[in-house]
C-alpha cells in the first residue's frame, strides 16, 4: 500500500452528524480527543429527518439513559421542546414514557452550536469516500475532494446516506433525505474492508401547510406540566404547551389506496429493502389490517418558524397524484396544501452480527459503528449507540477496556446486545417489551444505573455529578421515613378510610401502609403534610414505586443474578466451535459465525438451544486453549 | 473426547421372536467386521440403511443374523449405528452381546438417547419420554411414557403458552403503542385466562396424582394373625410370576417383599409380621413396623381365617380399615366353617382357588378410576413439580390485587416462563412478532 499524505491529523473521525454522530463526537472530545467530525450537509446536523419528536414508549428511556451517561440528547430535547407528554400513566411506572414534540429547527441550531463551541470537535462538511486501514487498523479517511485525514480510530454513523434512494410511484432518484446528497462511495469503501451490506426501507409523511388546515374539527392533543423533563440537570417547568391535533383516514381514504395499490413501489415491486413493521406505510396498514374502518393521524408542528405540520401515521410511497387525494379524503386536510410529499427511502446498512459489544468491527480495529447503518431505526436508537461507539472509541485510543452496559443494566444494553446477538432483519425499534428486566430499567431510575458508570469514563461533569448526589441524599432520606410509626387515631383511620382499606388493630409504619394497593406516598402526604414536607413529589414518587414494586423487583434481581454468572463466563476467542463435539451443527454454525463474548451471549442467538450452552458450559470448563 | 462405542439390546429380554442389538459409536463399523460374514457384503462400500443376511461368528456362537448400517449423523444416536436382528431368545442374545463386549461396552440405562439429545436428534421431551421408557417396567407405565413420547405433554404446555403469548401480545402492544391500540379489558381478560389455565393444569396434576403408582408400583400390605395363611395366600399370587420376580431383601426383618405384575401393572406385595397379642418388646416392634407399612401402603389386604372366630385384635383391624382402601380375604375356604357379615373375598390359598379376584379387586381399587389414560399422565417428578409451581404463581395472581399493567405482563411472563422449563421455549420474539401481526400499529 503507498503511503498516504494526511492533510490533517486527529484521534478520531466521525462520519455523520446525525444523531449517532453527534453523540460520538461529543463523547469523544468531552473525553480529550482532538475529533474531526464530517458531514455531507452542515445544514443536516442532527437533522428530525421524519418526526418532530424526541422520545416515545422505550425510546423515552433510551434519551434518559444517554443523559444519565452524559450525553447531549436529552438536554437538546429540553431545551427546544414545544410539548411534553409522560405516555402510560396509570399502566406502571416501568412504562411511563417521555415524549416530546420539539422544534426540529431549534434542535438542528442547539446542537450544531453546542459542537461548534467544543474545542476538541472540528467540523467539516465532506462527503468521506474511503477509510483507511493498515494490516487491519484504521489510520484515516479520505474526502471527496482528496483530503486524508489521519485518525486511529473512526465512527461510521452515516444513517440512511449510503447510496439512499428515494422512492415515490414509479419515481426513483439517488438521494439521501429531504434532498440532501447521498454518500456514493463509502459502501464500496465497507465492502472492502469486510462489512457486507444489505439494503433496508423506510418511509416519511408528506409535509403539509398548516394556513391550508381545518383544525375546527379536530381533536387537541395538549401537553402536560410538572413532569420528570429527559435530563436529569433540566428541573425548571415547561413553558411551552404547544398543541397537536389528532385526525383518522376513512374508508374513502382507504378505497383510494386501494384503488391505487398498484401503483405502490412497495407492492408493485421497485422497492427492495426491508422495511419495518412498526413503521409501516399508510398503503401497507390498509391492505394488512382491511377490517379496520379508520386509522389514527397526528398533525404535529415541525417548528416554531414555519407553518409545516407533519402528518404522522401516514407515510407513503404512493405517487404524487394518489397523495394528494388521499390527504385530501382526510378530515381538516380537505383543501390541503402538499409542501412536501411523502417518500420511502432505501439505503445501505450492515449486518450488526458483525460487530463487538463495543461496536467495534469484529475485522477492523478502530472501525466502529453506530446508529441506523447498523440496522436500527430512530433518533433515540442512534444516539443511544452514538454514546456507546464515542466512548469505547475513547477507551481503544487510551488502551482501555470497552464500555459494555448489560441487560440488566439498561435500554442501552438490551439494543447493543439484540444487535450484535439476535441481529435484525429489519429497521430495529426499541421497544420496552424487549426488555425482559424492564421493572428495574425505568426512566426515573436511569441515572442511579449509569451516572456512576459515566462519572468513571469522564463524561458526568462535576455539576452533574453533585446534583446526582444531592438526589440520592435526598432519596435516601425519604427511604428512612418509611420506618415512622404512624398511631392508630382517628387521623390513620379516616387515611384508611379514605382510601379503602381495611383498619389494624395497632399503629402502622408507613412502608407498611405503602404496602397496600390503594394507597400511595402522596395520600399519606395529604394527611401528614409534616412528614413529607421538605420532599419532592417526583422523588416521593420514585420511592413510592420502590416500595410497591418491591416483591417484583426481588424476583426480578435474582433473575438477574443468575444472568450475571452467565455473563461472566468468558468464551475464548479462539475457541474453536467444531471441537465442542455434542453441539448441534446448527449451533456451531451460529456460534462460529457471530462468535459471542459471552455465554450469556451465546444463549441470545436464535438457534443455540438451552442444551447447547449446557454443552458448551461444560466444555469451557474443561477448556485450555 | 472421543465418545466409546457401546452397545445394548435394543429390545425386551426374553420375550418376542427377534431381537436387535445395537452398537454405537465411531467404532461400529469396525466392530461389526469382527463378526459378521457375509458373501452378500463389501465392509469398503457398505450400503447405509440396507439389510444384510449374514452369520454371526464368534467363538461364543454362531447363528444366523441380518444386519444393518445407519451412517452419522442420519441415525438415532447421531453416530454410526449397527444394528443385529436375530432369532429371539434370552441366550441367544446373551452369546451375541458378550462377543460384543470385547471390543465395546456396555451401554448404561438411557445412554442411546442421551446421545441422541447431546447430538440433537431429540429434544429434552422427547429424551424425558424415552428415558421413563427405559425405566419403565411394566405395560401401564410403558402405556403413560408413550402419550409423554408423542409429545402430548409438550403439545399441551405450548399450548397453554401460545395463549399467554397471545394475552401478552395485547398487553406489550398496549404498552408500547399507547396511541394506536385501544385499552381493552386486559386485567380481566387477564384473570379468565389464568382462572382457564389453572384448571387445566389443577386436572392434569389430578390424574397425575396417582403416577406414582405406575412409576413404583402399587404397594399391597399383606396382614393378619399368624396361621392365617398369608404366606400360602403371597405364594399363591406370585404364582407363575415367580420365575421373573426378584426378592428383595425387605427393610425390617420381619417383612418381605415381592413384586408382581397384574395387568401391566407393578405390585409390590408386601408381607408384614403376623399380627399377635403380646407383651413382648421385641414383638411390640415387630407390630409397630407392620402399622408403618399398613400407613405407607396403597392398600391393604387383610387376611381372616374362615376355619375360626374373629379375635378381638382383628375386628379392631377391620374398624381401622374403613377409612382407607382395603380388601378383606376369608381364607381356607376348604375347611371353612364360618360366615362373616361384611364383605370379603372367599378364597383358598392351598387350593390357589379365587386368587384371581384378589387380583382384580387390587387393580380395581388401586388404579382404577384414578388415572384416565385417555388424558394427561404425568410421570416424571420434574414435570409434576414445574406444573405445581405453575400453578402456584397462578394462585398467587389470582389471589393478589390488581396493580398495574407492566405487573401484570410480569407475572404473566413469569408464568410463561415457568411452563418453558418443560416445553424448552425461551424465545421471547415470538410476542414481538405477534404484537405486529396482529395489530395495526406505530407511525
Amino acid at each position: 500500500m503507498e503511503k498516504i499524505n494526511f492533510d490533517d491529523n486527529f484521534d478520531a473521525v466521525v462520519i455523520g452528524a446525525g444523531h449517532a454522530g453527534c453523540e460520538a463526537a461529543l463523547a469523544l472530545a468531552r473525553l480529550g480527543k482532538k475529533t474531526c467530525l464530517t458531514t455531507i450537509s452542515l445544514d443536516a446536523i442532527a437533522f428530525l429527518a421524519c418526526n418532530p419528536s424526541i422520545g416515545g414508549t422505550a425510546k423515552g428511556h433510551l434519551v434518559c439513559e444517554i443523559d444519565a451517561l452524559g450525553g447531549e440528547m436529552g438536554k437538546n430535547a429540553d431545551a427546544t421542546m414545544l410539548q411534553l407528554r409522560m405516555l402510560n400513566q396509570g399502566k406502571g411506572p416501568a412504562v411511563h414514557s417521555l415524549r416530546a414534540q420539539v422544534d426540529k429547527n431549534k434542535y438542528h441550531e442547539r446542537m450544531k452550536k453546542v459542537l461548534e463551541e467544543n474545542e476538541n470537535i472540528t467540523i467539516k462538511q465532506a462527503e468521506i469516500v474511503e477509510i483507511y486501514a493498515e494490516n487491519n487498523k484504521i489510520v484515516g479517511v479520505r474526502t471527496a475532494l482528496g483530503e486524508n485525514l489521519s485518525a486511529k480510530v473512526v465512527v461510521v454513523a452515516t444513517g440512511v446516506y449510503l447510496k439512499s434512494q428515494i422512492i415515490i410511484g414509479n419515481y426513483m432518484k439517488d438521494s439521501g433525505p429531504n434532498g440532501y446528497a447521498r454518500a456514493e462511495e463509502l459502501s464500496n469503501s465497507l465492502i472492502k474492508l469486510g462489512h457486507e451490506l444489505r439494503r433496508f426501507k423506510t418511509g416519511t409523511p408528506a409535509r403539509i401547510n398548516s394556513r391550508t388546515i381545518d383544525f375546527s374539527g379536530l381533536e387537541i392533543q395538549g401537553g402536560e406540566k410538572n413532569i420528570q423533563h429527559f435530563s436529569f440537570d433540566n428541573t425548571e417547568e415547561i413553558l411551552n404547551d404547544y398543541p397537536c391535533y389528532v385526525t383518522y383516514t376513512n374508508l374513502t381514504t382507504h378505497k383510494i389506496i386501494r384503488d391505487n395499490i398498484h401503483r405502490a413501489p412497495l407492492y408493485s415491486g421497485l422497492i427492495h429493502g426491508i422495511g419495518p413493521r412498526y413503521c409501516p406505510s399508510i398503503e401497507d396498514k390498509v391492505v394488512r389490517f382491511p377490517d379496520r374502518e379508520r386509522h389514527q393521524l397526528f398533525l404535529e408542528p415541525e417548528a416554531l418558524s414555519t407553518n409545516e405540520i407533519y402528518v404522522q401515521g401516514c407515510s407513503t410511497s404512493l405517487p404524487f397524484d394518489v397523495q394528494k387525494q388521499l390527504y385530501h379524503s382526510i378530515k381538516g386536510l380537505e383543501n390541503a396544501q402538499i409542501m412536501r410529499y411523502a417518500y420511502a427511502i432505501e439505503y445501505d446498512a450492515i449486518d450488526s452480527q458483525t460487530l463487538k459489544a463495543s461496536l467495534e468491527s469484529k475485522f477492523v480495529d478502530g472501525l466502529f459503528f453506530a446508529g441506523q447503518i447498523n440496522g436500527t431505526s430512530g433518533y433515540e436508537e442512534a444516539a443511544a449507540q452514538g454514546i456507546i461507539a464515542g466512548i469505547n472509541a475513547n477507551q481503544k485510543l487510551d488502551n482501555k477496556e470497552p464500555l459494555v452496559l448489560g441487560r440488566e443494566q439498561s435500554y442501552i444494553g438490551v439494543l447493543i446486545d439484540d444487535l450484535i446477538t439476535k441481529g435484525t432483519n429489519e429497521p430495529y425499534r426499541m421497544m420496552t417489551s424487549r426488555a425482559e428486566f424492564r421493572l428495574v430499567l425505568r426512566q426515573d431510575n436511569a441515572d442511579e444505573r449509569l451516572t456512576p458508570i459515566g462519572r468513571t469514563i469522564g463524561l458526568v461533569t462535576d455539576k452533574k455529578y453533585q446534583k446526582f448526589m444531592q438526589k440520592r441524599e435526598k432519596l435516601q432520606k425519604i427511604r428512612e421515613k418509611l420506618a415512622i410509626l404512624i398511631k392508630r387515631d382517628e387521623k390513620l383511620i379516616n387515611l384508611l378510610t379514605e382510601c379503602g382499606e381495611s383498619i389494624p388493630d395497632s399503629s402502622m409504619r408507613i412502608k407498611d401502609l405503602l404496602k397496600r394497593n390503594n394507597i400511595t406516598i402522596f395520600d399519606i402526604k395529604k394527611h401528614y403534610p409534616e412528614i413529607f414536607e421538605d420532599d419532592e413529589d417526583m422523588f416521593l414518587d420514585i420511592i413510592n414505586t420502590e416500595v410497591k414494586y418491591e416483591g417484583y423487583i426481588n424476583q426480578q434481581n435474582d433473575e438477574i443474578e443468575k444472568l450475571r454468572k452467565q455473563e461472566q463466563t468468558k468464551i475464548p476467542e479462539e475457541i474453536d466451535y467444531n471441537k465442542v463435539k455434542s453441539l448441534r451443527i446448527e449451533a456451531r454454525q451460529k456460534l462460529s459465525k457471530i462468535r459471542p463474548e459471552t455465554l450469556g451471549m451465546a444463549s441470545r442467538i436464535s438457534g443455540v438451544s438451552p442444551a447447547d450452552i449446557t454443552v458448551l458450559s461444560i466444555y469451557l470448563k474443561s477448556y485450555k486453549g | 473426547m472421543k465418545e466409546k462405542t457401546i452397545c445394548a439390546l435394543a429390545t425386551p429380554i426374553g420375550t418376542g421372536g427377534i431381537s436387535i442389538i445395537r452398537i454405537s459409536g465411531n467404532d461400529s463399523l469396525n466392530i461389526a467386521k469382527n463378526f459378521f460374514v457375509s458373501k452378500h457384503i463389501d465392509f469398503e462400500n457398505i450400503k447405509p440403511r440396507y439389510l444384510y443376511l449374514g452369520n454371526f461368528i464368534s467363538d461364543e456362537v454362531k447363528d444366523q443374523v441380518l444386519m444393518v448400517y445407519f451412517k452419522a449423523p442420519f441415525s438415532f444416536t447421531g453416530e454410526d449405528i449397527v444394528e443385529f436382528q436375530f432369532h429371539g431368545g434370552q441366550l441367544l442374545a446373551q452369546k451375541i452381546l458378550k462377543s460384543l463386549l470385547t471390543k465395546c461396552s456396555l451401554a448404561e440405562p438411557g445412554e442411546f438417547s442421551k446421545r441422541a439429545f447431546l447430538n440433537g436428534k431429540i429434544s429434552l421431551d422427547e429424551a424425558e419420554g424415552i428415558s421413563e421408557l427405559i425405566l419403565a417396567e411394566s405395560d401401564t407405565q410403558l402405556k403413560a411414557a408413550e402419550i409423554l413420547q408423542s409429545g402430548k405433554l409438550t403439545e399441551k404446555v405450548v399450548e397453554m403458552q401460545n395463549k399467554i403469548t397471545d394475552l401478552l401480545a395485547e398487553i406489550e402492544a398496549n404498552l408500547d403503542y399507547p396511541d394506536d391500540v385501544e385499552e381493552e379489558q386486559l386485567f380481566e381478560k387477564s384473570e379468565n385466562l389464568l382462572k382457564k389455565l389453572n384448571s387445566e393444569i389443577i386436572e392434569v396434576l389430578e390424574n397425575s396424582k396417582n403416577s406414582n403408582l405406575i412409576r413404583s408400583g402399587v404397594n399391597v400390605a399383606i396382614v393378619g394373625k399368624t396361621n392365617v395363611g398369608k404366606s400360602s395366600l403371597l405364594n399363591a399370587l406370585l404364582g407363575e410370576e415367580r420365575a421373573i420376580v426378584t426378592n428383595i431383601e425387605g427393610t425390617t426383618r420381619d417383612t418381605i417383599r415381592e413384586k408382581i405384575f397384574i395387568d401391566g401393572v407393578t405390585v409390590n406385595l408386601i408381607d408384614t409380621a403376623g399380627l399377635r397379642e403380646s407383651d413382648d418388646v421385641v414383638e411390640k416392634i415387630g407390630i409397630e413396623k407392620t402399622n408403618k407399612e399398613i400407613k405407607n401402603a396403597d392398600i391393604v389386604l387383610l387376611v381372616l381365617d374362615l376355619s375360626r372366630e374373629l379375635k378381638q385384635d382383628e375386628i379392631e383391624m377391620i374398624e381401622n380399615l374403613k377409612n382407607r382402601s382395603h380388601i378383606i380375604v376369608g381364607n381356607k375356604s376348604d375347611i371353612k366353617n364360618k360366615k362373616f357379615d361384611f364383605d370379603y373375598i372367599e378364597i383358598s390359598a392351598k387350593n390357589n382357588e379365587n386368587i384371581s379376584e384378589i387380583k382384580k379387586q387390587i387393580i380395581e381399587k388401586t388404579i382404577s378410576g384414578k388415572i384416565d389414560f385417555s388424558k394427561l399422565v404425568l410421570t416424571n417428578e420434574r414435570h409434576i413439580s414445574i406444573l405445581q409451581n405453575t400453578k402456584q404463581k397462578i394462585e398467587n395472581a389470582l389471589n393478589g390485587q390488581k396493580v398495574n399493567l407492566d405487573i401484570e405482563a410480569f407475572i404473566l411472563k413469569d408464568i410463561w416462563k415457568e411452563l418453558g422449563k418443560i416445553s424448552g421455549t425461551t424465545e421471547d420474539e415470538k410476542i414481538i412478532d405477534l404484537v405486529f401481526s396482529k395489530f395495526c400499529l406505530g407511525k
